[in-house]
């Protein structure tokens, strides 16, 4: 068998001094074993130590992509690449560009607003912080792997942790929720490891390394075949309609502070990963499987608006909105234009931000009201009128109100879609209408939400204790922490788009080469004659598209 | 200096923003000490500012060519969105009547809220409405306009739900952002098909493409529909009307600004997007029915209304309902002349129903009287408002509807008729309401009324005399027809309508004790129209409810199907786990024939491809 190291990346790697990602990505790991050795009859050194590893961690990051990285590139940077198991052609190698970088930040800032979200943890709290840590190392990897066996550890690396995380600080029917997690997830990544084997091993060489996978070419019913594994497993993640049952139950049962990582990083990775495998690796196959997934996202944008206003619980309907706002992100990537897949890439940023701050005020009431049925509160604006000032500025970001990232990600979805030369007009009239169906829908549970927990007057019976009372400024921190960045994004995108602009256009550009040789092929099933259609303009006149003169 | 001034222009919106955002330390709580009236100040402060900028840019654009202002906004691979200011005389007139409305809504809030406890919100939510509105007003870009007009939707939303404890206030609040928002959501839709078709968001390139547009009358219309749905919810047009009339819960100085320029907003914005419009002579004919049925529905269902805010803000809609038709036959001249008389006039009546409201702290019209002695400054606003609103005496109101029936007149007298009777039946109205406020014998809760105190009257006052001064102005801006250019046959006709409506509101029976008919017919018609024709009731029963059920249908599949499924797949494992395990014999044979019998099964699907052909050929020949 001959296995094959990426020359590229090593060659690179010679010229970095530091090996900067495997610091960021092991510090936090190597520093939760410290923490069943701290000292500390009661919790509070080991939340500050957490809380300062986690920091420490995002402050080498910031530094890192600020001092190292270089916004115009599109490459992969800060490359590393060691042989780890080489028997198994297994190499420890670690890069980003400009799809990982903004969701390596995301990760380091959301999992360290988790910790201090999770202050009051008293049950077995060194155990919690260590799952906690573990967990931000496997997300950093799971962005900045570029070896997809690499990918697949830290993938599973990261399962482990949040069962348990789900299973022992959960709310009462946390046991189901957990396992079903499990069993979904695990199951579903059995893809990635079937689908990752099958292209390192198809062809001559036998590789692992995910840019020598995309240089590849497969035979079109193998790339199907494949594009398929990876959509179920990674549509888990997302998740996509049929697959996302776990997700209510996950991100209602699970603790605030796991929830805003649950939302605000976990279902990233499958966006991210449908972008880097299934887009880059396999852009023949995405030509075929685009319009499902416009439907599919469009399915997920109403289905998930819909029974969101179903809910009663809280968290559950907070849980539905999250479908339903990751069904853009599927249109956003099966759009073949720079501004859709862009926009995808927003929209997960924002998302995160967005679900993560309601999540964490969702968790800020449950610990004055001790439920979490919007019906059994109410009036609660009287008594916490800074919690329900925070609660009305998330759910409006999450409603796309113009000055909010949301809106930003939305609203460049949808100029993606509708500038797409890839689709038949009418389909896209009839994706945009049902898509805004969807951000109709959207204030009818928000509103409905914050009518429902804060206004009116509290004739509930609910009692909040004197010494919990209005918002800390812990929790306003928090909270501030993550709006600023979505407002901040809502007034000047530029502050996010520029991390990753160059990278997107350069994947819309690879995969629109692909688009006119497959649409002309012949004997393509009558879904996709209708829907898609060959695009009459080359991608360099498409460029001028929307440029102001 | 004024070139510098007139450069930074875009700071006159800002203002209001920075106003809003200096009373954070008071609206969050930070300081106490000092008691909330200094975020008041500051705020004020900020508009005064405001408004000097504006003067000054107002004076330097006056006769000057507009000039334009770009900003980059988003800038992602292909796309580059800038936001244009358009200074010209007509946007910075339009930002300054903002700015000054709202200098004094905030004077007359100082007085009227003065004992509310979240002053600093308030005033902080004043501060973000009139820097939304400057915005808008000065906005070149239908994007921006767009964002700024979502902005209005959450301001309105926050001012409604200010008083969030009140238990009307929850679903009004709630039913303004979502009305509108489904308006706008439209209106977005509108505007990303224009972003991609013309290529340019700005107002000047939109008009050049529409001059060249060859469109199918299906995509015209549809785009047109799309682009009037937005003001349609804006203004309170139906069928997106019933906002306007549940947002009257809102604190009252909010309700002055609202019945004035952010419904002209929403219209300014449809006057901005008319060239675009002009594509689909459809289009047009949706605006000119929309408005006429608001027009004369809304100045009928007003005549039933017993609050007094909800009297008033329905001939808001029914004004605003002239505009839409004035767009839709293409005269903006008509319509921005009538946009202005309404906002300072509709003003002036607000304020004076806040003073009234403020004093007797009631707002049924049946529990009041006689309140013309108590309050002079305040009838006397309400005459002076309601003269310049109905086309009687020489105010604004008269010159603009005169303009109005002298434009319709020949074209299309169905429409001269229906402006005339909007113009009726508000005079019917206002004299109904001034005789149940200010004429009459005093009922108990306004015995003891005084006028009020000099935070209240100084706005109202001044603005009495604004009001008094509008054909003034407009001679100044040569907006008036001179002596000889005026049509005597619609003046006479204007001027008869106004009068017939005045007279048959002084001579009506009303009864203060009980305001529903004993007579059944007139009592249905009563009804009819003091639920706003049941249109509420018809949403609940119909869309309210599909959505309802829609959501709880899905929600169902969901637990029950989609999950049902997986769950399945879980308890047929454990079942046929449970099952299988006793087959465990402890027999060697029964095991090896298993292993045997499924290496055998393996074994043939991996060879398939080698028996499957054979297979198939053994068929063919047996069978042929």
């Amino acid at each position: 068998m001959y296995v094959v190291g990426n020359k590229y990346l090593f060659s690179v790697m010679l010229s970095t001094q530091f090996p900067w990602l495997t610091t960021i990505l092991l510090l936090p790991l190597v520093a939760a074993s410290v923490i069943p050795l701290i000292p500390d009859q009661h919790i509070k050194s080991i939340r500050w130590y957490a809380f300062g590893v986690g920091i420490a961690d995002f402050a080498l990051m910031v530094y890192t992509f600020w001092c190292k990285y270089d916004l115009q590139n599109s490459t992969l940077q800060l490359a590393e690449s060691y042989p780890w198991v080489p028997q198994l052609g297994l190499n420890w190698s670690l890069a980003v560009d400009g799809l990982s970088m903004p969701l390596v930040l995301l990760t380091g800032l959301i999992t360290s607003l988790a910790m201090l979200a999770a202050w009051n943890v008293t049950n077995k709290p060194r155990l919690f912080y260590v799952l906690m840590l573990a967990m931000y190392s496997a997300q950093i990897g799971v962005f900045a792997a570029q070896d997809m066996l690499l990918f697949f550890l830290m993938w599973e690396l990261e399962l482990v942790p949040v069962y348990l995380l789900i299973s022992i600080w959960g709310g009462q029917n946390r046991r189901y929720a957990a396992t079903k997690f499990i069993l979904y997830t695990a199951a579903a990544s059995i893809f990635i490891l079937v689908g990752g084997f099958a292209m390192a091993f198809y062809g001559d060489t036998v590789t692992f390394d995910m840019a020598s996978l995309g240089m590849k070419q497969y035979p079109k019913g193998f790339e199907m075949l494949v594009y398929a594994g990876l959509l179920i497993a990674f549509g888990v993640k997302l998740p996509i309609f049929p697959l996302h049952t776990w997700l209510p139950d996950a991100h209602s049962e699970a603790s605030a502070p796991i929830s805003m990582i649950l939302a605000g990083v976990l279902l990233k990775m499958g966006g991210y990963a449908l972008i880097r495998m299934n887009i880059e690796m396999l852009p023949n196959a995405h030509v075929y499987f685009a319009p499902v997934l416009v439907i599919l996202g469009v399915v997920n944008i109403i289905y998930g608006a819909l029974a969101a206003f179903a809910q009663t619980n809280l968290k559950r309907r907070l849980a539905y909105s999250s479908i339903a706002h990751m069904g853009f992100v599927l249109i956003g990537i099966a759009s073949f234009t720079e501004i859709g897949i862009g926009g995808a890439v927003l929209q997960m940023v924002s998302h995160g931000l967005i679900a993560a701050s309601l999540f964490f005020l969702s968790g800020v009431t449950y610990e004055r009201t001790h439920t979490l049925i919007m019906e059994k509160m109410g009036g609660m604006a009287q008594q916490m009128p800074k919690v329900f000032a925070l609660f009305t500025a998330g759910s409006m970001a999450s409603l796309a109100l113009p000055g909010m990232s949301g809106f930003v990600g939305e609203l460049t979805i949808f100029l993606g879609i509708t500038t797409s030369d890839a689709y038949n007009p009418t389909f896209k009239v009839v994706v945009v209408l049902l898509a805004a169906v969807g951000l109709i829908l959207t204030p009818i549970y928000l509103l409905s939400m914050l009518r429902q927990v804060f206004y009116g007057v509290n004739n509930s019976g609910i009692v909040i204790e004197g010494y919990l009372g209005d918002a800390k400024p812990r929790e306003m921190f928090i909270a501030s922490c993550l709006l600023v960045p979505i407002i901040a994004i809502g007034f000047y995108p530029k502050v996010a788009t520029q991390t990753y602009d160059v990278k997107t256009v350069a994947v819309a550009t690879q995969v629109r080469n692909v688009l006119p040789t497959v649409v002309a092929q012949q004997g393509r099933s009558p879904l996709y004659s209708t829907v898609l259609i060959a695009p009459h303009l080359a991608p360099a006149e498409s460029r001028s598209l929307l440029a102001s003169k | 200096m004024a070139q510098f001034l007139l450069q930074m222009s875009w700071w006159v919106p800002c203002y209001g923003l920075i106003g809003a955002v200096l009373t954070l330390p008071w609206s969050t709580g930070i300081i106490r000490r000092t008691g909330p009236r200094p975020a008041a100040y500051f705020n004020l402060l900020m508009t005064v500012l405001a408004f000097l900028h504006g003067t000054v840019v107002f004076r330097s654009t006056w006769n000057q060519e507009p000039q334009q202002l770009l900003f980059h906004w988003l800038k992602v691979a292909d796309l580059d969105l800038t936001f244009a200011l358009d200074i010209s005389a007509v946007s910075v007139g339009a930002m300054e009547l903002v700015t000054v409305l709202s200098l004094l809504a905030q004077i007359f809030a100082l007085g009227y809220m003065e004992k509310d406890w979240a002053l600093a919100r308030f005033f902080a939510l004043m501060g973000f409405f009139e820097g939304t509105m400057g915005g808008l007003a000065i906005s070149n870009s239908l994007l921006l306009t767009y964002a700024l007009l979502e902005m209005l939707t959450l301001s309105t939303y926050l001012l409604v739900g200010f008083w969030y404890a009140q238990p009307l206030v929850v679903t009004a609040a709630r039913d303004a952002f979502l009305t509108k928002r489904v308006g706008d959501i439209l209106l977005l839709m509108g505007v990303v098909a224009l972003a991609t078709m013309s290529g340019s968001l700005n107002f000047p390139d939109i008009y050049k493409w529409a001059e060249t547009a060859h469109l199918s009358p299906t995509t015209a219309t549809l785009l047109g529909l799309a682009l009037i749905a937005g003001p349609t919810g804006k203004c309170a047009q139906f069928p997106l009307h019933l906002w306007l009339d549940e947002a009257m819960e809102g604190p009252n100085p909010a309700s002055i600004l609202r019945n004035s320029v952010v419904v002209a907003c929403g219209a300014y914005v449809l006057i901005k997007l008319q060239p675009i419009l002009n594509l689909s002579p459809l289009v047009l004919a949706t605006l000119v029915v929309i408005g006429s049925v608001t027009a004369i529905g809304a100045s009928m269902v007003a005549i039933a209304q017993i609050d007094i805010k909800r009297a008033l803000s329905h001939s808001t809609s029914a004004y605003l309902g002239l505009v839409f038709i004035a767009v839709g036959m293409e005269w903006t001249g008509f319509a921005l002349l009538l946009l202005f008389a309404h906002a300072i006039a509709k003003a002036l009546l607000f304020m004076s129903v806040g003073s009234v409201i403020s004093t007797t702290t009631n707002q049924d019209l049946t529990e009041m009287g006689g309140l013309w002695s108590r309050m002079p400054a305040t009838t006397t606003a309400f005459v002076v408002g309601s003269a310049g609103l109905v086309g009687l005496l020489p105010l604004g109101g008269f010159w603009a509807l005169q303009l109005g029936v002298d434009d319709f007149g020949i074209q299309q007298p169905v429409l001269a008729g229906v402006l005339l009777s909007v113009n009726a039946l508000t005079a019917l109205n206002l004299t109904r309401v001034f005789r149940l406020v200010f004429l009459g014998q005093p009922q108990p809760k306004t015995k003891r009324a005084p006028e009020v105190g000099w935070l209240m009257a100084v706005p109202m006052v001044s603005l009495t005399i604004i009001t008094l001064l509008v054909p003034l102005m407009m001679q100044r801006l040569s907006l008036l027809p001179t002596w000889e250019y005026i049509n005597r046959t619609s003046v006479v006709l204007l001027v008869s309508s106004g009068l017939i409506g005045c007279g048959t509101g002084a001579t009506i029976y009303l009864h203060k004790a009980w305001s529903r008919s004993m007579n059944l017919p007139w009592r249905f018609v009563q009804d009819l129209l003091g639920y706003d024709f049941y249109i509420d009731r018809i949403y609940r029963l119909s869309i309210v409810f599909a959505v309802n059920l829609v959501s709880r249908f899905s929600s169902w599949l969901d637990r029950y199907v989609v999950d049902g499924i997986v769950n399945f797949v879980g308890l047929a494992s454990i079942f046929s786990g449970e099952t299988l395990k006793y087959s465990v014999t402890g027999q060697t044979q029964f095991y090896a024939l298993t292993i045997l019998v499924s290496v055998g099964c393996l074994g043939m699907l991996m060879s398939w491809p080698f028996w499957g052909f054979h297979v198939l050929d053994y068929l063919r020949v047996s069978s042929g």
